[in-house]
């Protein structure tokens, strides 16, 4: 993918190496179709560019209850989600009815340097998508279908037309919501505990993103509010008040071969029937090696997760739940965490 | 302070929490001098007093708080292991009190609450590690709130 990046046909955009996002859905004749690539459309019939796409597991899901799916590919991460929404389109399989509803994919790609933001952008844009374009997806899918055909009728064209258009909307409601999303929620410090979202400001320095506080005085609309080393500024409120819990710290103790992790509630209020799963992942599968029910955790209340290291492992999986009415579990924060990166302390 | 006792409207018993490490820190410091507990300042670090989740273990450090100024006065950790014959044991240990404090009755009143704790975390007795030679006269004070010596543990250092 990186070649392909770096081709110059491809359209000029600064953000293209950055983020690239793909509307697909399931066409009963002929598959996995894209409706939409941003920032370049032109990159649907790039059979290199679109393998990992036509592969990802997101495909194999059977129920749009898991919040995404992740495979990491040629150093980019391509997060998958699948939804499904209204349809009154006749369907060309047996058995299908028009009201079946339509299967549509999102999929975000992110360089794995920066893939720390995948999981909040896949869910911004899967929620701007749907509460916007929900209702009309299946005429874009129309659309699609109708101009394959040669022979297009006035009504086709038509649907062409309509599908043409609400593909600009959708074009620039992506666009509105990722420069939203990478203007608005990294934290505006450089002082960040988290290696991550250090890496991931650093990744974005080096590629030449706006962060100096001179960008602002530029005038016009600059890709990011990025400032750093710029003490005046607080946090953004709005992502400090979305994310309930915060991993403050994890240390890898050697002599007790542990993994040790504090997380905070950072609500003011008591926060009740919460889970933590820490797991690792061999040769695909995920497995669980503790998993703690919390009753009551207090507010702003900071607790201590202990969990053996086991041989050979080096990367494990922390996931926070919390336990809905209906005893099913709502994934809240999830967090990969690579021994070799983390703090190392004797005992 | 006044040389009065310290009674439960005074104090505040809640959970640690990092903010705590320095004045836990000195308290542990000072407990350490007076018996030898082993304490090794190095591995007190801010996190170890954190309510704690680790296979079979639980662990919650209690600090009493001050109500007029914020100082905290005492600390003591209580934790509920498994033991090899299955029984869940709760157990007070590192009971401190900062030295001006010392024998103004607010320990026992972290350790009223810590066995209300253990209780409610389904224990089936609670164990009280006292240092070798503890006198008669303390003794029998705990016996009377039906605590009553079971086994003398031996400790070899390394």
């Amino acid at each position: 993918m990186v070649d392909i990046f770096s081709k110059g046909s491809a359209e000029k955009n600064p953000n293209e190496v950055l983020c690239v996002v793909y509307i697909l859905y399931f066409d009963e004749k002929r598959g996995q179709i894209p409706l939409l690539i941003y920032p370049n459309d032109k990159l649907r019939s790039n059979k290199k560019f679109m393998r990992p796409i036509q592969y990802h597991p997101v495909w194999f899901l059977e129920t749009e209850e898991l919040d995404h799916v992740d495979l990491e590919y040629n150093a980019y991460t391509f997060f998958g989600k699948k939804f499904f929404t209204k349809s009154d389109r006749q369907k060309r399989r047996a058995g299908l009815k028009e009201e079946t509803p339509e299967t549509i994919v999102i999929i975000v790609s992110l360089p794995v340097e920066i893939d720390i933001f995948g999981d909040d952008l896949i869910r911004k844009l899967t929620k701007s998508i749907r509460d916007n374009f929900g209702d009309k997806l299946f005429e874009v899918i129309e659309s699609e279908i109708a101009s394959d055909i040669i022979i297009k009728t006035p009504k086709m064209q038509e649907r062409i037309q309509n599908g043409k258009k609400l593909k600009v909307f959708m074009r620039d409601s992506i666009d509105k919501t990722i420069k939203n999303y990478f203007a608005k929620t990294i934290k505006k410090k450089s002082d960040s505990s988290s290696i991550k979202t250090q890496k991931a400001i650093s990744y974005f320095a080096l590629k030449g993103f706006e962060f100096s506080p001179l960008s602002s005085l530029k005038g016009g609309e600059g890709f990011s509010d990025i400032e750093l080393f710029d003490p005046t500024k607080n946090v953004d409120e709005e992502f400090q008040t979305k994310s309930l819990f915060t991993i403050k710290n994890i240390n890898y103790i050697e002599d007790s071969q542990e993994l040790e992790v504090v997380i905070q509630n950072n609500t003011i209020k008591e926060l009740e029937n919460i889970s933590i799963s820490i797991s690792h992942v061999k040769e695909f599968f995920e497995k669980e090696i503790r998993n703690e029910l919390i009753d009551i955790w207090f507010a702003e209340e900071e607790l201590l997760f202990i969990s053996p290291i086991l041989p050979h492992i080096d990367e494990y999986l922390i996931t926070i739940y919390k336990q809905n009415d209906g005893n099913q579990n709502q994934k809240i924060l999830t967090k990969k965490i690579d021994l070799k990166l983390i703090n190392k302390i004797k005992s | 302070m006044p040389d009065k006792e310290i009674s439960k409207k005074d104090v505040i018993i809640r959970n640690y929490r990092t903010s705590d490490y320095r004045a836990t820190l000195e308290i542990l410091k000072q407990l350490n001098e007076h018996l030898d507990i082993g304490f090794n300042e190095k591995q007190w670090r801010e996190a170890s007093g954190l309510r704690q989740f680790k296979p079979n273990l639980k662990r919650i450090t209690l600090i009493a708080e001050l109500k007029n100024n914020g100082e905290v006065v005492s600390m003591g950790m209580i934790e509920a292991v498994k033991n090899t014959l299955g029984r869940y044991i709760g157990y007070l240990n590192h009971w401190a009190t900062k030295k001006e404090y010392i024998g103004k009755k607010v320990g026992k009143l972290v350790v009223d609450r810590a066995i209300q704790i253990l209780q409610s975390w389904g224990c089936d007795s609670v164990r009280i590690n006292l240092p070798y030679g503890t006198n008669e006269k303390l003794l029998e004070i705990f016996k009377k709130t039906e605590f009553h010596p079971i086994i003398t543990v031996l400790e070899k250092r390394f």
